[in-house]
């Protein structure tokens, strides 16, 4: 008993995984996966930023069979605001905007709306209040949430992170210049 | 005339069955809940102090497809012997595109920029208080209006024209409200606005309205001819805000060569979001002004002219809701200047669909 003592209390100065591989092998390889894991854990949960530059620059995408294929920025402006809720052909717009905190949200607000989130929140607020549109714009909480219901929703239009384009997703160029081109707007 | 009187009824017809080519929304039917309140404590000269609790409202409309909408607003005011439920607004909208919508209802008369940006959304207001000119309760511009409204955005983007034409019922017998009930006289009053908002000016509006209508003045009395012109300017980005508007209201009465007097009604508001240590700071100040015909009928109970000089501080401390600590300086005709201040909480409580914004 007191040599049991004795052990327990010299494991306390010994560092945790070498007590761990102390233990047996098993025990010392399911350390080193849960290392392992949240290094990973700790690499997908932050900002998108800080892993590729290039994914700040944002592609606007609309439903598939929308009858446009260009914008101006004073349109794709006017489009965001709401002041535009029709496209050409008369099909509703419907305007799904990502929830705070992903990185082409904050491109979004700084370079279309102009705006910071409280003064995003207040302009949607204000508008209908003012009755001016019936609802504020659709949120969306993924990047497959908005590719999911701009392809579904005719006259859907969104954005999306320029690398996560996918298959069935028509992008606008925006004043003649398509993501990644030269002169991009919206990076 | 009687042609103008056939086409609200005409309208009632052509916007519900309109929504016939319009499609519902890919999830149902789509709600939008929203609500403002606010409570006050007032120290004033020669009035009741105390806490006050002011309005609260709810909104609350209804995308039943995607071009037919039904908003409702209302309102439960608190009074000295309880609580006053009022319908504020009501209204079924038909949206045929940008440049025209159409609709039906109770609606904020579209005459005056503060009516309609803030009307009863006490938090979206920079101050605690409305404009004198624009008061609930005031003789002075009618603040809602029932009849039809055909509404839309022309150019959207670059130019950025608003417009909204109204029929309706004009004001009721007492003229400080609406004719709900129907029109105390065979003449529907018709309103105008036309407002420049381009988008490249994020918050700049400029506009012009106009508002005619015949309102009764007594039971002896001919009616009068009312005609009301208004004008205003207003800047609301961010941190720098300036809002002024004037309106002149006119009233003749209703028989042959007889000339309008005229009422003068202005004021400039000016506020400035403070920033760094600051942030969420906005000191601001306002000038009223009201220059009252003395020989107006309809304006007798006003009792003469109106001034005042406000100076405040709003801190936004949420998201949704705001304290605000405003100095008032006012005198109303011939009256002694009184001072007042009040200390306000205001808060709004809404989400953009999906539940967060």
């Amino acid at each position: 008993m007191t040599r049991q003592r004795a052990v327990t209390r010299r494991n306390r100065w010994i560092p945790f995984q070498r007590r761990a591989a102390a233990r047996s092998p098993v025990a010392h390889m399911r350390w080193r996966l849960a290392l392992a894991a949240t290094i990973l854990l700790a690499g997908a949960t932050r900002p998108a930023r800080a892993q590729n530059p290039a994914d700040r620059t944002v592609a606007i995408v609309v439903h598939p069979e929308t009858m446009v294929s260009e914008l101006t920025s004073t349109q794709l402006r006017s489009i965001f605001l709401a002041e535009q809720q029709f496209w050409p052909d008369h099909s509703r717009i419907t305007l799904l905007v990502r929830a705070p905190v992903a990185v082409e949200r904050e491109v979004v607000l700084s370079r279309i709306y102009r705006m910071d989130e409280a003064q995003f929140r207040q302009y949607w607020i204000a508008k209908m209040f003012r009755a001016e549109v019936a609802t504020g714009p659709k949120i969306v909480y993924s990047t497959e949430m908005a590719q999911e219901l701009v392809t579904a929703i005719r006259g859907a239009i969104t954005f999306v992170p320029a690398s996560q384009v996918g298959p069935g997703m028509k992008v606008l160029a925006i004043d003649g210049r398509k993501p990644g081109e030269p002169g991009y707007p919206l990076n | 005339m009687r042609f103008l009187r056939l086409i609200p009824g005409l309208v009632l017809v052509l916007v519900p069955t309109s929504h016939v080519v319009a499609q519902a929304p890919i999830d149902g039917p789509r709600f939008q809940p929203m609500g403002f309140g606010d409570v006050s404590y007032i120290f004033a000269d020669g009035q009741a102090e105390g806490f006050l609790v002011g309005q609260l409202v709810g909104q609350l409309t209804a995308a039943l497809t995607d071009r037919l909408t039904i908003f409702t607003e209302v309102s439960g005011t608190a009074r000295s012997d309880g609580y006053a439920l009022d319908i504020e607004r009501l209204f079924l909208r038909y949206d045929f595109a940008d440049v025209f919508k159409l609709s039906a209802g109770r609606y904020h008369s579209p005459i005056s920029y503060w009516n309609t940006a803030y009307h009863h959304g006490l938090w979206l207001q920079t101050t605690t208080s409305r404009p004198g000119m624009i008061r609930f309760g005031s003789r002075l511009i009618p603040v809602h209006f029932v009849g039809i409204l055909a509404e839309g955005t022309i150019a959207p983007g670059a130019l950025g024209l608003n417009y909204a034409l109204g029929l309706g019922n004009g004001r009721g017998a007492n003229i400080a409200r609406a004719g709900d009930a129907g029109d105390v006289n065979d003449n529907r009053a018709v309103t105008f606005a036309i407002n420049w908002r381009p988008s490249s000016l994020q918050g700049f509006q400029a506009g012009v309205g106009a508002y005619i209508d015949h309102v009764p003045s007594g039971d002896t009395e001919p009616e009068l001819r009312e005609r009301i012109l208004s004008a205003h300017i207003a800047w609301t980005p961010g941190t720098p805000e300036f809002i002024a508007e004037y309106a002149r209201v006119s009233h003749a009465p209703d028989i042959a060569g007889a000339d309008f007097e005229h009422t003068h009604a202005l004021y400039a508001q000016a506020s400035w979001g403070l920033r760094g240590a600051a942030a969420g700071f906005r000191p601001y100040a306002r000038i009223e002004n009201i220059n009252a015909s003395p020989v107006d009928a309809a304006f007798t109970p006003l009792g003469g002219d109106y001034d005042a000089v406000v100076a405040g501080l709003r801190w936004d401390f949420a998201l949704l809701a705001a304290l605000k600590a405003e100095l008032r300086r006012e005198r109303a005709g011939d009256g002694e200047r009184s001072n007042s201040f009040v200390v306000q909480a205001s808060f709004a409580i809404a989400a953009l669909s999906g539940g967060a914004m």
